[in-house]
């Protein structure tokens, strides 16, 4: 079957542009100034020594004076073996840092994607099966307030409300408490609800479109003919065509998300994650922890790709897997 | 079989009606006809003339509203307008099922066919997936898709426009129903293929002793097919009977020119010179008289004419067969070929949509 080849074809692809964004990487980053390099040149003319004979000393330590090439393949090898460096301003290996950072961005993560997947296209057809109601357009104006209103401002706004004025929650989060406890639910509702505001805006747009176009398409008389039930007919023949062309903005936006706007989420909350992580890394110029986490999010965009492309072929049983 | 002659389906009064934006507006509009089990029932009018809807009305798959539908539909002496939603939704698909224009849009393409027959067998019967599966192999192959079996898991998009056809046959066979709607179920297929498919669904009525309404603008269809007849015209019943009798002897002027636009007639295939009414504002007096080239004064003024029986089994809503009217001047130009010409092997409509 044509699938299995489709997917590996897929799975290899993603490979190539993964490589491809790993190769400007390194090239950016051997054309930029190394600052260590910079540092022990500086050192060493303070200190009336031989600039040039220190900066000799610290490429050879650091495997610069090797050819490009050479220096190529060792980074690469390094990326792909999860070798990804030290980080000075963390004092622990790069991999180590994402991990943790990425243990407390999913504790936010995992439920803002669960809700906005099931919310999003449910609010979107229930929007499409009360067409211009007050419903209708009550689920239409929260999807356009989510949609409009800049993610880390109404974080802000909320926190004020919540934490400040009513110290419903902690103003900073708390990494002492459990994974799964009530006092973790409680601190991460209000980043949840900011986040899933922002990115259901979009979903439930199409699939309230989609879903319209759908609900009086000709099978659905089929279904009516058939003796089919409203809520059966909304929960099988609506709902099912819409996924197809929701699978590729629900990807999309919650990739956009992730890679936006939960970075400044997680600074407006103080949360330790992968946001928060690069901002600092950023700030201290930690080069291999922000090449680190850079890395890490370009993955992600890669593998979410990957699976918006797979997840569309497997839903739209019109694809054939050989024009592809 | 119904008991006591009660006629298997019966329409009295059936008014449908949608309230638009410019007004309130009547598709059907009071119309009278029945169907026996096991004939052919055939609905011929132009596009326009409210034949579709007043099937759709039958177990009110329309969508009420905009749509309002009033009258008797009386299915086996049950009268279905006034049964609740639910009791309705067990006769769709299970006694009376429907078969339409387009199989194309008519399936859902992200489903297999097999799914798609099998469905309105899992919501009416406590069946298992083996038993449905095993009955619509069963009807797919009887309805004539080879390899039925494996074809079970494809998606309609893998068949051609007439195998969709056939599909969709079996979807509605699959409840075993008494009574067959079928919306012009061959217009959107070419010409080789709708004469197989008529084919099959005379087999069909015969195997599954049904009543089968069948809605059709094309007359060619109407004479293979059709044991009675309901001419539609503007959401009326202009004239209803026996096929063979109004084939013969059609009495009402809008029949006759049907039957004159046909080529075996004499005709050139084209249409009736003129349109429908608007459905907004029809007409005073009978919808026909702007078309009518026998229109008087009578004809213009108060309701559409009674319905009179000119024949056994023939109705004609026309002032000509009134009280007070004279039919010669309708019939006196010898309208009709009168040679029984029912054989009708054509394929061209008289008024293509
Ligand atoms: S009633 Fe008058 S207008 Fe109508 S069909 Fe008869 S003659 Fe023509």
């Amino acid at each position: 079957m044509g699938f299995g080849r489709y997917v590996t074809a897929r799975v290899l692809w993603a490979g190539v542009v993964s490589l491809v964004i790993t190769t400007i990487t390194f090239l950016l980053l051997s054309a930029a100034p190394n600052p260590d390099v910079q540092q022990a040149a500086t050192q060493a003319a303070l200190q009336g020594g031989n600039p040039a004979e220190a900066t000799e000393r610290v490429r050879e330590l650091r495997g610069l004076d090797q050819p490009l090439y050479v220096r190529y393949f060792d980074f690469i090898r390094g990326v792909y073996t999860l070798d990804w460096g030290w980080s000075e301003s963390r004092s622990q290996p790069v991999l180590e840092a994402v991990g943790s950072a990425l243990y407390y961005t999913a504790q936010y993560s995992i439920p803002w994607t669960i809700l906005t997947i099931i919310l999003g296209p449910l609010v979107g057809v229930y929007s499409a099966a009360n067409m211009y109601s007050w419903k209708d357009h009550a689920a239409t104006g929260f999807a356009f307030f989510g949609y409009a209103i800049p993610n880390f401002f109404f974080g802000i706004i909320l926190l004020l409300v919540f934490g400040v004025w009513l110290q419903f929650i902690p103003v900073t989060y708390n990494t002492d408490v459990a994974v799964f406890s009530v006092e973790n639910a409680v601190q991460l509702t209000i980043p949840v609800f900011v986040l899933v505001t922002g990115s259901i805006g979009a979903v439930m747009r199409v699939s309230r479109n989609e879903s319209a176009e759908f609900q009086n398409a000709d099978f659905m008389k089929t279904a009516k003919a058939k003796g089919v039930s409203p809520l059966r007919a909304y929960a099988y023949h609506v709902m099912r065509p819409t996924l197809v062309p929701l699978s590729t903005t629900l990807v999309g936006q919650l990739l956009a998300l992730f890679l936006g706007s939960s970075l400044l989420v997680e600074v407006v909350f103080a949360i330790p994650g992968l946001g928060r992580l690069t901002y600092k890394a950023l700030i201290a110029q930690d080069t291999n922890l922000v090449l680190g986490t850079t890395l890490f999010f370009t993955f992600v965009a890669v593998v979410g790709n990957l699976l918006e492309d797979i997840v569309f072929t497997v839903l739209d049983p019109r694809i054939s897997y050989d024009d592809r | 079989m119904t008991s006591d002659d009660q006629p298997l389906l019966e329409v009295e009064d059936l008014t449908t009606t949608f309230s638009t934006d410019d007004g309130t507006l009547t598709a059907v509009d009071g119309i009278d006809f029945d169907v026996e089990t096991g004939e052919t029932v055939c609905i011929v009018g132009e596009s326009g003339s409210g034949k579709t809807v007043a099937t759709e009305s039958i177990t009110k798959i329309i969508k009420t509203p905009p749509g309002h539908i009033e009258g008797t539909v009386r299915y086996k002496g049950r009268d279905l307008l006034s049964l609740p939603e639910s009791e309705l939704r067990q006769i769709r698909g299970n006694e009376i099922a429907h078969i339409f224009q387009n199989p194309q849009e008519a399936m859902n393409h992200c489903y297999t066919v097999g799914w798609q027959i099998t469905e309105a067998l899992q919501i009416h019967r406590d069946v298992s997936d083996e038993e449905a599966r095993a009955k619509a192999v069963d009807l797919m192959d009887r309805v004539g898709i080879a390899n039925a079996s494996s074809r079970f898991d494809d998606y309609p998009h893998e068949f051609s426009g007439g195998q969709k056809q056939r599909v969709m046959i079996a979807m509605a066979l699959v409840g075993d129903p008494d009574l067959l709607i079928a919306d012009e179920p061959t217009t959107a297929l070419d010409v080789t293929v709708q004469a197989q498919i008529l084919r099959l669904l005379d087999d069909l009525q015969d195997e599954f002793d049904m009543g089968v309404l069948f809605v059709t603008h094309d007359l060619g269809v109407v004479a293979e097919i059709a044991d009675r007849i309901v001419v539609m015209y503007a959401g009326k019943v202009m004239e209803r009977g026996d096929v063979l009798d109004i084939f013969d002897r059609p009495a009402h002027p809008y029949t006759q020119q049907l039957l004159e636009c046909l080529p075996e007639f004499g005709g050139t295939g084209g249409g009736i010179p003129g349109t429908l009414p608007d459905p907004h504002d029809p007409p005073d007096g009978c919808r026909f008289a702007p078309r009518c080239e026998y229109a008087e004064e009578a004809c213009r003024t108060g309701e559409q004419p009674e319905e009179v029986e000119v024949a056994p089994d023939q109705q004609v809503s026309c002032v000509h067969y009134g009280p007070g009217g004279n039919p010669s001047i309708v019939r006196s130009e010898g309208h009709g070929p009168g040679d029984g010409a029912t054989g009708g092997d054509s394929e061209v409509g008289p008024a293509d949509d």
